[in-house]
């Protein structure tokens, strides 16, 4: 247990830090040093067995009434301040609904912190994974124009941020759940508000109330739970059976959905684009977002062989190709990764929701691979928009000879989350088989499978046509001079990798056989091609062919864009889906 | 045994690719090649001088032979088809980026048009692996040749596999890739001598890798395997003959609603 709290406490302590310590240096060491110690524990806690469980006293739970109402309030205020009524109204709602469940609530039966495997293997992803970019952010911040104030608020935010996140994973309660939840959404509004410019604002009022949509289910969901079986703990919910257990079910897994940006809140994920890339890497793309699969992996004993955990699965995996395909239409960088998360954790919540050992296992590994790759591919396109100001592709023509280094790192990521042998590609091979084998008994599995291969050849061509656009140099760009990556950027980029790499190395050893070593050749041979270069001077070099056109070669990149129409039709599907979580729910 | 036939693989597949110049010319009522035509190509290549644009996008061809042939020897050791469809996907993204990598409209044009046809054809080779998987019980090709009657019960999936063998063989209407008047060959126009060769000999392993899909369907009868093939290849060839190229867009339209639909009708027929 002591572990337990030191990855709570610890953040908090080192965010006070971080306001202390004079900025440069100082923050690096203090920064480095609580990676090390959390991923440190994350490991050792990893390897360890057994479950732990913790009470909170009268005091605590107190605490966190006090603070969940005044962190309503705020939204309220929020909502107030800057006249937006869904705000406002979506705050008003959830502090009735808490008021009353509050009000209703038994004494807690059973412990409110329970530290299950399920939480020890998220601890590895938000303690490596996160530490990483806090980081990463140190470096960020000391180029951005703003107050060194606001600079050490930054990064002691993040920290901050992490414990709540280390706290999310192991909440029992659904109060508690929800009271962390709704932190999570204030680190959303705040963090993607932080450079305060009107679009800033909008997008975070966006996200705020999007979550928020969130926040009332949960509420729903722990209502119907106290009024159904006088207990708002998980476990108990999970262990009872009978009507209403899959209505609360249902209702919470709708909150997942929200928090993992599914279509039609994809909305909000995209708009937080606009926040400081480690937010982007950080909140919505390595750890944050990733509630929404870990929900659901919670709940999947309950989804399993359930209509909801079969309309959940279905919901996911349509996401997943929808995503992939709408990201075909944008050309902003940041935008294109954030879809691609909207659709590559719309697939973990299918795996999860079908709730087979196996499809379990497969979702989590997808979710560590996918907070790997993901954060090295946000951190290097932070470098890009830091040290190039390039954020759109049509702008990263050439940037292979402006900065070799920041797109083979680009590349990597790509690669890593489309090749054998890495850890991504391999879970989405061993999800086709683990589907395929179970269509005779589920025929509707079928539209996952299906949505699986379509979804993943789209994300290839999205990737590789990012990358084209990389490698691709108009001839009129004079080739300057390389720029160096600054170490605050590169060390965090290498240790992403070697994180990538070490995984792909464990997760195919683990498999124990031999024929999928043997996927991993092809890789090798490509790794082994740069000693080979030397031995190409003997060749003679030669222009490409321009047929004899004297024009500057510019070449054009694929976008596939919906009709209004089509666009339409996909949001009203997917929002009608949602609801009809809910209906299911309330009617099985 | 098996492994004089895989370091045979790639002459065998030349001698495929020579034999459809002599079928097509005959089509053509012309005299064509003579069958060992694509050999003395590559005789000439070697005596080519060899120059290149950069050292990497010349050892990329290399590399994309190379994994391609791993991917032909992994078929003909019955390995999982699963594997052996995403080797292949390792071995065409080695050649996409090596057409990125050099300033050259065409190149990139090519490099394009290969991606969209790994898009077009990707979902339907795994849906056909996973019919066979429905039927057979395996997704290893040892397995899978074990059994039978494959064609009785996904005529449909056959049909849809059907439909992209001219986009692996480069052949009309989907010989988008290379389509020689309009993009200078595609990817393949910045090759020359040796390098160029690699990719002349990529060509004769894609003919092994893609009719080996279709041989599966004969099962454990290696005759009706083999009649399959014959029957795939005149086809391919009649229908290449007869049809002009469409453009890539419409391809990935075609394959995505024709093919799919019946791939999908089939698979839930077998499913239900």
């Amino acid at each position: 247990m002591d572990m337990v709290l030191a990855l709570v406490l610890l953040p908090i302590i080192a965010s006070f830090l971080v306001l202390l310590v004079p900025l440069g240096r100082a923050q690096y060491v203090v920064s480095g040093v609580v990676l090390a110690m959390l991923s440190g524990i994350a490991f050792a806690l990893y390897t360890s067995m057994g479950l732990l469980t913790f009470q909170l006293s009268y005091t605590m739970n107190l605490a966190i009434i006090v603070v969940d109402v005044a962190l309503l309030l705020f939204f309220l205020y929020q909502g107030k301040l800057f006249n937006h009524p869904k705000v406002m109204l979506l705050a008003a709602i959830q502090l009735v609904l808490y008021g009353y469940i509050e009000s209703i609530a038994s004494e807690a039966g059973s412990a409110e912190i329970v530290v299950d495997s399920l939480s020890k293997f998220m601890f590895l992803i938000i303690n490596g994974v996160g530490g990483i970019i806090v980081l990463y952010s140190v470096k960020y911040m000391e180029d951005e124009p703003t107050s060194p104030l606001k600079k050490r608020l930054f990064v002691g935010g993040l920290l901050v941020f992490l414990s709540v996140m280390n706290l999310i994973v192991i909440a029992n309660s659904i109060l508690l759940f929800f009271f962390l939840f709704e932190m999570t959404t204030l680190a959303s509004y705040l963090l993607i508000a932080f450079r305060n410019d009107e679009v800033s604002r909008a997008n975070a009022l966006k996200a705020l109330w999007m979550n928020q949509i969130g926040g009332v289910v949960i509420l729903l969901g722990a209502l119907v739970a106290i009024i159904g079986f006088k207990s708002v703990m998980f476990d108990t919910l999970l262990q009872s059976s009978g009507g209403m257990v899959l209505f609360a079910i249902a209702l919470l897994s709708m909150a997942a959905l929200v928090k993992g940006a599914s279509i039609p809140f994809e909305g909000w994920l995209l708009g937080a684009m606009v926040a400081p890339t480690p937010v982007s890497a950080m909140l919505h793309s390595a750890t944050m977002v990733k509630i929404a699969p870990y929900l659901i992996l919670k709940l999947a004993p309950a989804l399993a062989v359930s209509m909801v955990g079969g309309l959940i699965s279905i919901i996911g995996a349509l996401v997943f190709v929808a995503a992939s395909y709408l990201a075909l239409s944008r050309s902003v960088l940041k935008e294109i990764l954030g879809y691609s998360t909207v659709a590559l954790l719309g697939l973990m919540m299918a795996l999860a929701a079908i709730g087979s050992e196996e499809s379990m296992n497969l979702a989590m590994a997808l979710m560590l691979f996918h907070a790997l790759s993901k954060a090295l591919l946000f951190l290097s396109a932070g470098v890009l928009e830091r040290l190039h100001h390039a954020k759109d592709i049509e702008d990263m023509k050439g940037m292979v000879t402006r900065s070799p280094k920041t797109v083979g790192f680009i590349l990597f990521g790509f690669v890593s989350l489309t090749l054998p042998p890495f850890g991504l590609f391999m879970a989405k091979l061993f999800a086709i088989s683990s589907i395929a084998s179970l269509l005779k008994e589920h025929p509707f599995n079928l539209i996952i499978l299906l949505s699986l291969i379509i979804g993943s050849a789209l994300m290839v061509l999205l990737y590789f046509k990012v990358a084209s656009a990389l490698l691709s140099a108009p001839s009129d760009v004079r080739a300057s001079e390389a720029v160096t990556i600054p170490s605050g950027f590169y060390v965090p980029l290498v240790l992403l990798s070697f994180l990538i790499v070490t995984g792909a190395l464990g997760y195919v050893m683990m498999q124990h056989n031999i024929f999928i070593v043997l996927l991993a050749l092809p890789m090798l041979l490509v790794f082994a091609l740069p000693s080979l270069i030397r031995r190409m001077d003997r060749y003679d070099r030669t222009q490409p062919y321009h047929c004899g056109e004297k024009e500057p070669f510019d070449a054009a990149l694929v976008y596939y864009e919906p009709s209004n129409k089509v666009q339409l039709l996909l949001y009203w599907s997917f929002g009608i889906l949602f609801v009809a979580v809910a209906m299911v729910g309330a009617l099985s | 045994m098996m492994w004089v036939w895989i370091v045979l693989a790639p002459i065998l597949g030349g001698l495929v690719y020579g034999g459809e110049r002599v079928l097509r010319a005959r089509m053509q009522r012309r005299l064509g090649p003579p069958i060992l035509q694509p050999f003395y190509d590559m005789f000439k290549l070697l005596d080519k001088r060899t120059l290149i644009v950069h050292a990497p996008h010349a050892l990329l061809a290399v590399a994309h032979f190379a994994v391609l042939w791993f991917t032909v020897a992994a078929i003909f050791l019955g390995w999982n088809l699963l594997y052996i469809i995403f080797l292949h996907l390792f071995a065409q993204l080695l050649l996409i980026v090596a057409g990125y990598s050099v300033r050259s409209a065409y190149s990139h044009v090519g490099a394009n048009r290969e991606l969209l046809m790994v898009v077009a054809y990707e979902p339907i080779l795994i849906l056909v692996a996973v019919g066979l998987y429905l039927v057979s019980g395996s997704f290893e090709i040892s397995e899978i040749l074990k059994s039978g009657g494959y064609l009785m019960q996904l005529p449909l999936l056959f049909a849809a596999l059907l439909m992209i063998v001219p986009i692996k063989v480069k052949k009309s209407p989907f010989d988008v890739g290379e389509a020689h008047q309009e993009i200078v060959g595609g990817v393949e126009v910045e090759y020359s001598g040796v390098f160029y060769e690699f990719l002349y000999m990529s060509r004769f392993l894609e003919y092994i890798f893609i009719y080996s899909f279709v041989y599966l369907f004969g099962g454990q009868s290696h005759w009706l395997g083999a009649l399959l093939v014959a029957g795939v290849f005149l086809l391919v060839n009649l229908v290449d003959n007869a049809t002009a190229r469409v453009r890539p867009a419409q391809m990935i339209k075609i394959i995505y609603t024709v093919a799919m639909t019946l791939a999908v009708l089939n698979l839930t027929g077998v499913l239900l």
